[in-house]
């Protein structure tokens, strides 16, 4: 936990204004109202923090595909012109893609990795901080473009040279590419905390072996993104040049081979499909073993796949280039690997299953979400391995098939994944459960609704539609009932639906917010070390760290086998095991403290951005702020001075307790 | 659960696999997945991609429909093994179960298998790959070029074909059937696709490089394609047809393609519209043979006044079915039925009949004239034009008058 440490038996604070020790790089020490939230560091703020943004660019995208399928419910549809609707999805896959579903990874990571691992923080608590506001920056950078001009129109792929200033005269796409950039470090500083986080501060006796499978799936994406992050930075980097410095790395006129940009993109591109889905598959693999009371089936298979499609997920970009003309080598190649990635992709999807085949199976909405996943995913997973088939994806490549094959992965793997976890957890995190009943029918809304919706785009693009077309026409339908109006009429029927269904979501998350009942200390009768601590979790997670013997150390305190029937019997509860971690609790925590700079830093970077579209001269205003954060962060005293808080004699127990309280 | 359970267990997961595997309910579940989902297709589609119409869509189908199957099969394997274990295995007061770790031996089999089925897929795609990527057989060649938002066909000198002057034309691909045709792709703007699902996969056009496609029909008849590499606000507009013609007629279309061009009759409606041609038109769109007053060709400038650098020949315009990049109809609706859905063996002879006088599409071509971008989504506000430094991405308003436009489509339907 490096040099910012406090300790935690002084942690109640006075409502005075600190004292002047260090003038103006004094740490700030509120623990409650609104500047508890803007300058913590601590990682469960932080989780929560991105859990809303997510959930916040989740509607957001969300309405943008309505939109989507407004317009495409009928032939020649008018509810957006072909402008509108050119920005329309290419934000909505913007949005979903580095505003919703890699947040909310994010926003579990950083909630249930410490947790996870027995540790009190992540690494480094102030960038972390950071992560955090960048992304939320870069995320409103991104969407103030469509009150500036207008938003980027060229698809989230933004192949050039269709994103060039001539072809986008707009600054839409000048927002898309300084605000993914910036979103960009939020990744790349959120993968480095991690990783040295899981490598460092794991509890004694947990080796990597006995890691939780969710840390060690995010352990993957994180190392993902450090690798896959500076790929697309440099493309983006390339793209704002040429777009506002009249560089010509992409201008065919000047000898550019605009496949340069693509190759780019989908190196980065492709990994970042597993950096959307792994997340899930941690999930999901968290949540099956709990709600079949029996271990993932062949732990280390998992992990194992797990990394092993980390590492193969490099070297299969080139499939989305099948149509580009790479030569008949390079193809085959690509669709090699390609299907190779299959494999370890499988191996998961046995392991789920026989996860729960002898188990005790409790159908939870968490569990539900989990066997959605399952079989969905699998779904999208096949029509991938069907791309695999280069000469087949020629026919099948930016069609409707292609649209139905991701939606299937991203909201049938990744999405319902997110799902699971967000029932399972939220007892954890809010201390309340999530309605069941409720639950129950936003999963089978849920479900019903993303097949109406991405099912028939299967037979969409297999019968000819392409991808990204503002109208489609009655010439190109076919006849009959089941023509394209039909299908598509039904797809839009789909997504509202779907939409219904997480309306229900966030319909169960107020009418939970406003239930006093409390949730049991342990709900699910869980596996894992961050059920072993109060819900929500003390600031300082652990009053103990506990020493680990066992992968689903949790449950292995609960229960023993029996050595005549091999059945589990429980020797503990998950109170006695709380009791007796208070009693042996540690006299002195060290906690980071909180932080003005993160906050500052982040803001300056969309200032300088912002001037590098409209006005150099506020470019220079935000890097004075980006400065001074930086040399504020430096400088700044590694602990609130002790004079800043209100000295607190009682015993380190009682102390203790009043954390877990605020 | 004890180990005898666990064995049992286990082996009657390998037998139901095995089982399901079996060759006789994997034709069942084939068929009945294929039907089901034929059932549920729209009939005709015109872009359909499981109904080839050329040898080297052949191929790719032959490849694709056992794919298809087997991951159907796959599919509903785990689905049946999810559905299964959730209702053998649901809680009813059953003991926590034996923490079992997993079984390498099981795993390591569930492992192979999958990558074997995979190889043999992937022999078979390798082939498929280098069959599909072969240039050495070609009987024929079109450049074919990418533009906002339209295809530009150009047909180098091939004396075998009766092509002895290059042909250049727009929208419709016109080819013999039975001959091997090799595209030459490129693109003058931004990158697009061409795709005629009927008759292979896509292939991108790309600025600045040339990629071959190869097509070849087996019969005549019209088969439609569309753009598939997103290409800017009318993306959704820009289509294509390939029509493939007799051997026989199609030599009639290339003696036609290469005529003369006949001035309109003196003190015709269709004289005054040359003359508002030759006035708006001429400035971006060429037609090969066309005097000027002083007896001068009149040559087209399109790459003084659009972007991209160049705008559609209009030499045998009528000859066509559809104009603007194929997003319009030439033909009126009973006219183009008549044509379209002709049988094989007399479409030609209706294609080549080109566009009369009564057939002719007046509403679409009209309205083009007097707005074109009303009609379609073009980058023609002058106002957003200072990155192209004026020039036009699409064709503009030209404030033609009635009149003038009467005169125009008057001379157009002499461009046969």
């Amino acid at each position: 936990m490096a040099i910012m440490e406090r300790e935690i038996e002084v942690i109640t604070p006075i409502t005075a204004t600190p004292s002047s020790t260090y003038g103006v790089l004094k740490r700030p020490v509120a623990a409650t109202g609104w500047r508890a939230w803007v300058f913590t560091v601590d990682h469960k703020k932080l989780g929560l923090m991105y859990g809303v943004t997510a959930m916040f660019f989740f509607i957001v995208g969300g309405v943008e595909a309505l939109l989507i399928r407004l317009q495409l419910a009928a032939p020649n549809g008018k509810v957006l012109n072909a402008d509108l609707y050119n920005q329309m999805f290419t934000m909505h896959a913007t949005t979903m893609v580095f505003l919703f579903v890699m947040p909310m990874a994010a926003g579990f990571a950083n909630y249930f990795i410490p947790l996870q691992i027995g540790a009190r923080d992540v690494a480094f608590p102030r960038m972390n901080a950071l992560g955090f506001w960048l992304l939320l920056f870069g995320g409103i950078f991104i969407n103030l473009s469509w009150f500036l001009g207008g938003a980027a129109d060229g698809g989230w792929f933004m192949y050039a040279p269709n994103s060039g200033p001539v072809f986008s005269p707009t600054h839409g796409i000048d927002f898309w590419a300084f605000g993914l950039q910036i979103a960009g470090i939020a990744s790349l500083t959120g993968a480095i905390n991690l990783i040295v986080t899981v490598l460092n501060m794991r509890a004694p006796g947990m080796t990597l072996m006995k890691m939780p499978i969710f840390t060690w799936m995010m352990t993957v994406v994180q190392f993902l993104l450090l690798f896959a992050v500076p790929v697309i930075t440099v493309a983006l980097f390339l793209l704002s040049f040429q777009r506002n410095f009249g560089a010509r790395f992409f201008d065919v006129a000047a000898g550019a081979d605009p496949l340069l940009w693509q190759h780019l993109f989908w190196i980065f591109g492709h990994p970042e499909v597993y950096i959307l889905v792994l997340p899930s598959f941690g999930i999901v693999s968290e949540v099956l073993p709990v709600f079949s009371r029996k271990p993932l089936f062949g732990y280390p298979f998992v992990v194992f796949s797990g990394a092993a499609i980390g590492f193969v997920g490099w070297g299969v970009w080139a499939h989305h280039m099948f149509a580009s003309g790479l030569g008949p080598v390079s193809v085959a190649v690509f669709s090699l690997t390609t299907m190779a990635i299959a494999v370890p992709t499988g191996v998961k999807i046995i392991n789920w299953t026989l996860t729960m085949w002898g188990g005790k199976l409790v159908f939870s909405t968490a569990m539900k979400f989990s066997i959605g996943l399952i079989v969905l995913f699998t779904v999208g997973g096949l029509s991938g391995v069907t791309h695999s088939v280069a000469p087949s994806d020629t026919q099948q490549t930016d069609t409707y098939y292609i649209v139905a094959h991701f939606h299937y992965v991203l909201f049938g793997g990744g999405v319902l994944g997110i799902f699971s976890g967000l029932y399972y957890w939220w007892p954890k995190m809010f201390g309340k459960m999530l309605n069941e009943r409720l639950g129950n029918w936003n999963f089978w809304l849920m479900v019903i609704g993303m097949n109406l919706t991405f099912g028939p785009m299967h037979i969409l693009g297999l019968q000819g539609q392409p991808r990204r077309m503002y109208q489609f026409t009655n010439a190109r339908s076919g006849e009959g009932l089941f023509n394209f109006a039909f299908w598509n009429l039904v797809a839009s029927i789909g997504s509202f639906v779907l939409a219904v269904g997480i309306l229900l979501f966030l319909i169960n998350v107020v009418i939970t917010a406003r239930n006093p009942t409390k949730s049991p200390l342990d709900p699910w009768n869980a596996r894992s070390l961050e059920w072993m601590t109060s819900n929500p979790p003390k600031e300082h997670n652990f009053d103990v760290i506990p020493t680990v013997h066992h992968l689903d150390e949790f449950f292995h305190r609960k229960y023993e086998e029996d050595s005549a029937t091999h059945t589990m019997r429980q020797i503990a509860t998950a109170e006695e095991i709380m009791a007796e971690q208070e009693r042996n609790a540690d006299a002195h925590i060290h906690m980071p403290s909180p932080s003005y700079w993160p906050v500052v830093l982040a803001f300056g970077l969309p200032v300088i951005t912002f001037g590098m579209i409209f006005s150099h001269l506020i470019a220079v205003f935000g890097a004075i702020i980006v400065f001074f954060a930086a040399f504020g962060w430096a400088l700044e005293p590694s602990t609130a001075p002790a004079s800043d808080f209100e000295t607190n004699n009682s015993a380190p127990g009682k102390a203790l307790e009043s954390v877990g309280k605020s | 659960m004890n180990h005898s359970a666990k064995h049992l267990y286990l082996k009657h997961l390998v037998t139901s696999v095995l089982r399901m595997v079996g060759k006789k309910s994997r034709t069942l579940f084939g068929v009945s997945l294929l039907s089901f989902i034929a059932a549920s297709c729209a009939k005709n589609a015109p872009q359909d991609t499981w109904q080839p119409k050329g040898p080297n869509a052949k191929i790719i189908d032959d490849l694709q429909q056992p794919v298809f199957a087997v991951a159907g099969v796959i599919g509903l394997i785990v689905a049946v093994a999810v559905i299964y274990s959730v209702l053998k295995y649901k809680d009813r007061g059953q003991p926590i179960p034996e923490q079992t770790h997993g079984k390498p031996a099981l795993e390591i089999t569930l492992t192979i298998i999958p990558a074997l089925i995979l190889a043999v897929v992937a022999v078979f795609t390798f082939g498929a790959i280098f069959k599909l990527a072969k240039t050495d057989d070609t009987e024929m060649i079109i450049n074919v070029t990418g533009q906002q938002w339209w295809w530009e066909y150009d047909y180098p000198v091939q004396n075998d074909f009766g092509i002895t002057q290059p042909i250049i034309s727009s929208g419709q691909l016109v080819l013999p059937v039975g001959t091997k045709v090799l595209l030459r792709e490129t693109s003058r703007d931004v990158i697009h696709s061409y795709w005629i699902p009927a008759l292979n996969g896509k292939r991108d056009a790309v600025p600045g490089r040339i990629q071959t496609l190869r097509l070849e029909a087996d019969e005549p008849g019209i088969f439609t394609g569309q753009c598939t590499e997103f290409c800017g606000l009318s993306h959704a507009n820009m289509r294509m047809e390939a029509v493939a013609l007799s051997k026989a007629d199609f030599a009639k279309w290339v003696a036609n393609q290469q005529a003369a061009y006949v001035a309109p009759a003196k003190d015709s409606l269709a004289q005054q519209g040359e003359a508002v041609f030759l006035n708006q038109c001429v400035r971006c769109h060429q037609v090969n043979g066309l005097m000027r007053a002083d007896g001068t060709p009149a040559i087209a400038a399109p790459d003084e006044n659009v972007w991209s650098g160049s705008a559609p020949n209009l030499t045998h315009l009528m000859s066509r079915n559809t104009f603007a990049g194929a997003s319009f109809d030439l033909l009126s609706k009973q006219c183009r039925d008549e044509v379209w859905n002709a049988p094989s063996d007399v479409i030609g002879t209706k294609y080549l009949a080109g566009v009369s006088q009564d057939c002719l599409n007046q509403k679409d071509l009209r309205s083009w004239l007097r707005n074109a971008p009303e009609m379609l989504p073009m980058y023609a506000n002058p106002t957003q034009l200072a990155a192209t430094g004026g020039k036009y991405r699409g064709m503009p308003y030209l404030a033609l008058s009635e009149d003038d436009i009467s005169k125009l489509v008057a001379y157009l339907l002499t461009l046969k």
